[in-house]
């Protein structure tokens, strides 16, 4: 009855090879290497081929040294290699909208209706609960944030999963500032509408770009430097494009908002995240300026002829959200959780609902969507993201399709530690 | 209330009352058009649903590839590869005047054959509360998106009814809408749980009575025989639905997750002599074995998360092996959705329309593909006590069946046609919701056709015969744990997909 990796998982890959404890190769500081082959490898990177039949991925102190097919690639000796058999590789999945890597309660203080000061570094909780399902669903790196009850809530902080202390885990501190463009923060104390938040956040950022080019001019010119303010310190490495605003956005006029009052007119990375309802309507807009879709939670938009001004350009259709993005022409589709509104295992099954309704995965959108376009989107795509060499031994051994929900999640490396094993610590989701 | 709404309720009334004739037996033109029929038009006795060319997959997991599935009046007669349908194969030349049948086929080449899926339980599908059939609204809009769910029959307040659209017929037959009932509730809802000693205290109580009652009863029974004037016992503080529970004409369900409720649940279950459904059952896999002896059957959520109780020192909490786990232990698994309703607010995947996603995370779990599809189709009908009619494709069952674009299981599968008492009420490309996604080739899919007079029947037959070729080979068995076929499917749709964008 039970299934073969019950049996089959422990003997592969609980051998010399994997033996648990430290010093195991692969991982930082072994001197051996670890070579992974299996029948597929799902490498997406940003452009040329996306994957690898029958190929073997070589992996060094942490890091991948070279991925390709295992006929031509050469395995130094002395390495383990470890024939994986039909299971796939791929690379570790990325979540751009988390709010469990820490402590959720603490992620939402409403001082100011901008909170650019507020760091959610400062509650990351390596290993909890939810982190530790999350990498049985394959998630390996993801930027935890604040929420949405103000229009800015503070500075998100990008993440690994699996490891024991915030050392180990930052990959990128500030990960992102915030932005609630709508939606949530019209909440705060009385009630407050689109044009004031409007002018309240156009006002915060354009003081923190002062603020930054102040420094910058300091930095280039020397002389007595500007007072530090804390608040505003996020806006130097947002200036200097060091970092990202994440934002969420959904409906068609707020991301239009996004990204002219983001992108164009402060010049400042952005993305979309929380990428919901109609904002797909937008969309070319965002294509022309660069911004990347990350999408979710919701995955369909359906218009209602009580609420909706029927115009006959919006059929009466159930509107796939990522397939709204992509129609429209947008090339950076991705997905992230919301977690906890979904579960951050289920960041994969965000895409799967993105396929059933309507987005084409025929150059593997689906799996990039999990993968490669959030590790652009955050701009950490020369760490993770794709299984390509040099970059971080983030990698699932995987049943078949990541995008399945059938497909289960066998093992997890990050930074070419085993930091999950269904065999080993029993299956999580 | 807004002006579609109005014009909707009068819409609903009008055609109701138009095509359910006081007298439907009563030929339709048989006094209206004297002069241009010499004789009386033949009395339609028989519908004939036939479904050709599809993968059909069968009662007891064969998959009958390219296979024929004929239906008469609503009931299945044949599945197979010699199947001659009336009105195609023989009868072809008959003049539709002289045939007192009608025949519908649905070429399903390319296609899946499932049976319809049952839910166990839903809510809102056609507008109904309480009395269902004095409440059920067939032209519901719920019930349109049921049914492209895959969802023919369901449980629902009381009873269990099946998803029976108003179709429209030409000629129209007679339309019984008190007949989609299938039958009454069969479970009675009992609670056993650690937080009410009381309440278990109070459940003993009345199943000892209940058990004392029966036993008195039973030895009355056999006496009565010899002397016939003996009374009935008399049934005074016995709870007529506990005893109705223990005679087995109704099942007891509970709603249990804590390990220790599941075993006392097990126990009791032993001691009285009945089989309880358990409902929710988060932590059943922690004790499969106990719930097994007991006869028990479970509703899982697969993806339903738990946290563990830490106070307990034993394993705990939810696993996403759960549905494996119990149904290697003997449990007949049902499968649920988180929500019974239909949720177009966005979050979409966890609601009654993804039915067959929830099953496809217990496979993800370790059960296999074909205990999956069972979770969703015979072993709610068996639970509800009418697998005798759906659940399954077999002869002499009603033919409720889906067509899917792909593997049920897949994330991607659509469902193309549903079929309710051999009548097609669901056609995705006809109806609003989803037809712009992945439409189905033209032409690569023929749209249903009902075989008329005038209609060639050379042609009708040459579909029929290329429906037989072989050249279905090359796709991976369905049987479960294949899973390197199951992706090489997976591949080739990607192919498709392609091609598709391509064009």
């Amino acid at each position: 009855m039970k299934r073969p990796f019950h049996s089959l998982l422990p003997l592969v890959l609980s051998g010399a090879a994997f033996a648990s404890g430290p010093g195991n190769p692969g991982e930082p500081g072994v001197e051996q290497g670890l070579a992974l082959k299996a029948a597929k490898v799902l490498t997406v990177p940003v452009d040329g081929p996306q994957v690898v039949d029958n190929g073997v991925v070589l992996v060094h102190d942490g890091r991948i040294e070279a991925v390709g097919p295992a006929a031509t690639t050469a395995i130094p000796k002395g390495w383990e290699t470890i024939d994986l058999g039909e299971r796939w590789l791929a690379p570790g999945m990325i979540d751009l909208h988390n709010h469990v890597a820490g402590g959720l309660r603490d992620l939402n203080d409403m001082v100011y209706l901008t909170n650019p000061g507020l760091r959610a570094s400062t509650t990351i909780t390596p290993r909890n609960s939810n982190v530790q399902r999350a990498l049985g669903g394959g998630v390996t790196s993801v930027l935890l944030i604040p929420g949405s009850g103000t229009n800015v809530g503070g500075q998100g902080v990008l993440v690994k999963l699996g490891h024991h202390s915030y050392e180990e885990v930052e990959i990128r501190n500030p990960g992102s500032l915030k932005l609630a463009q709508a939606g949530n923060p019209e909440r705060f104390l009385f009630g407050v509408g689109r044009s004031f938040m409007n002018w309240n956040t156009r006002n915060t950022f354009r003081r923190g770009v002062a603020y930054a080019k102040r420094w910058e001019a300091h930095e280039r010119e020397g002389g007595e430097g500007p007072a530090v303010d804390p608040q505003f310190e996020v806006f130097r490495p947002l200036y200097t494009k060091q970092t990202q605003v994440s934002t969420h956005t959904q409906m068609y006029q707020v991301v239009m908002m996004t990204v002219l009052m983001i992108k164009q007119e402060l010049g400042i990375d952005v993305y979309i995240d929380h990428g919901t309802f109609d904002g797909w309507r937008a969309a070319p807009l965002a294509e022309a300026a660069a911004v990347p879709a990350i999408l979710g939670p919701r995955n369909i938009s359906v218009p209602s002829r009580r609420m909706i001004d029927w115009t006959g350009s919006n059929p009466e259709r159930i509107q796939g959200v990522a397939a709204g993005y992509q129609d429209m022409g947008h090339t950076m589709i991705g997905f992230n959780t919301d977690a906890p509104v979904l579960p951050s295992e289920e960041l994969f099954f965000q895409a799967s609902m993105g396929v059933r309704y309507g987005f084409r995965w025929d150059e593997l959108q689906s799996v990039r969507g999990v993968t490669i376009v959030p590790a652009l989107a955050a701009g950490i795509a020369d760490r993770v993201g794709s299984l390509e060499a040099g970059k971080d031994a983030d990698i699932l051994i995987i049943g078949g399709d990541p995008v399945d929900p059938r497909s289960m999640v066998e093992a997890v490396l990050v930074d070419g530690v085993r930091v999950y094993d269904a065999g080993r610590d029993g299956q999580r989701f | 209330m807004s002006t579609h709404e109005t014009l909707f309720a009068t819409l609903a009334v009008t055609l109701l009352g138009s095509v359910a004739p006081a007298d439907p037996a009563q030929p339709w033109t048989a006094d209206d058009e004297p002069e241009e029929s010499e004789k009386a038009p033949v009395e339609i006795e028989d519908y004939y649903f036939a479904v050709t060319g599809g993968d059909v997959h069968a009662a007891g997991g064969e998959v009958l590839r390219g296979a024929t599935l004929l239906a008469k009046n609503g009931k299945i007669t044949h599945i197979g590869y010699d199947v001659e349908i009336p009105g195609v194969d023989y009868f072809a030349d008959m003049p539709q005047e002289d045939r007192n049948f009608v025949t519908e086929t649905l070429d399903a080449t390319g296609l899946r054959v499932y049976p319809g899926l049952v839910a166990i339980s839903s809510s809102g599908l056609m507008g109904a509360s309480g009395d269902f059939a004095d409440t059920a609204d067939p032209f519901h809009q719920n019930l349109v998106l049921a049914l492209g769910g895959g969802i023919t029959s369901t449980g629902a307040s009381r009873g269990v009814v099946k998803l029976k659209r108003y179709v429209e017929h030409d000629p129209p037959r007679d339309y019984d809408f008190g007949g989609i009932v299938l039958g009454e509730s069969t479970y009675v809802s009992l609670s056993w749980s650690g937080r009410s000693p009381s309440g278990k205290a109070s459940l003993r109580e009345k199943l000892t009575a209940a058990a004392d009652y029966l036993r008195v009863y039973r030895q009355w029974e056999a006496d009565v025989k010899k002397d016939k004037e003996l009374e009935e016992p008399r049934k005074t503080g016995v709870d007529s639905s506990i005893l109705a529970i223990l005679k087995g004409e109704v099942r007891a369900r509970f709603g249990a997750d804590d390990r220790d409720d599941l075993l006392g649940i097990a126990r009791l279950a032993q001691e009285f002599g009945f089989r309880p459904v358990i409902k929710g059952c988060r932590e059943g896999w922690t004790v499969a074995d106990e719930l097994g002896r007991a006869g028990a059957s479970a509703i899982i959520t697969p993806r339903s998360r738990r946290d563990k109780n830490e106070d307990l020192v034993r394993e705990g909490g939810s696993s996403i092996e759960n549905a494996a786990l119990l149904h290697a232990a003997g449990i007949p698994i049902v499968i649920e959705p988180q929500s019974g309703g239909v949720n177009l607010s966005g979050i979409v995947g966890r609601d009654i329309l993804h039915l067959p996603v929830e099953a496809a995370f217990a496979v993800r779990g370790g059960l296999s593909e074909a205990a999956a599809l069972d979770a969703i189709t015979i072993e709610p009908a068996r639970m509800m006590g009418i697998g005798h009619r759906v659940g399954s494709l077999a002869v002499g069952k009603d033919c409720d069946l889906i067509v899917t674009d792909g593997d049920v299981l897949h994330y991607q599968t659509f469902v193309q046609y549903a079929v309710v008492d051999g009548e097609l009420v669901y056609d995705k490309e006809k109806e609003l919701f989803y037809a712009h996604i992945r439409p189905r080739a033209q032409g690569e899919v023929a749209p249903p056709e009902k075989l008329d007079a005038g209609e060639n029947p050379e042609e009708q037959e040459d579909e029929g015969d290329g429906g037989e070729d072989p050249g279905e080979e090359g796709e991976g068995e369905d049987s479960g744990d294949d899973g390197g076929d199951e992706e090489a499917d997976e591949e080739e749709e990607g192919d498709e997909a392609e091609g598709d964008g391509g064009a």
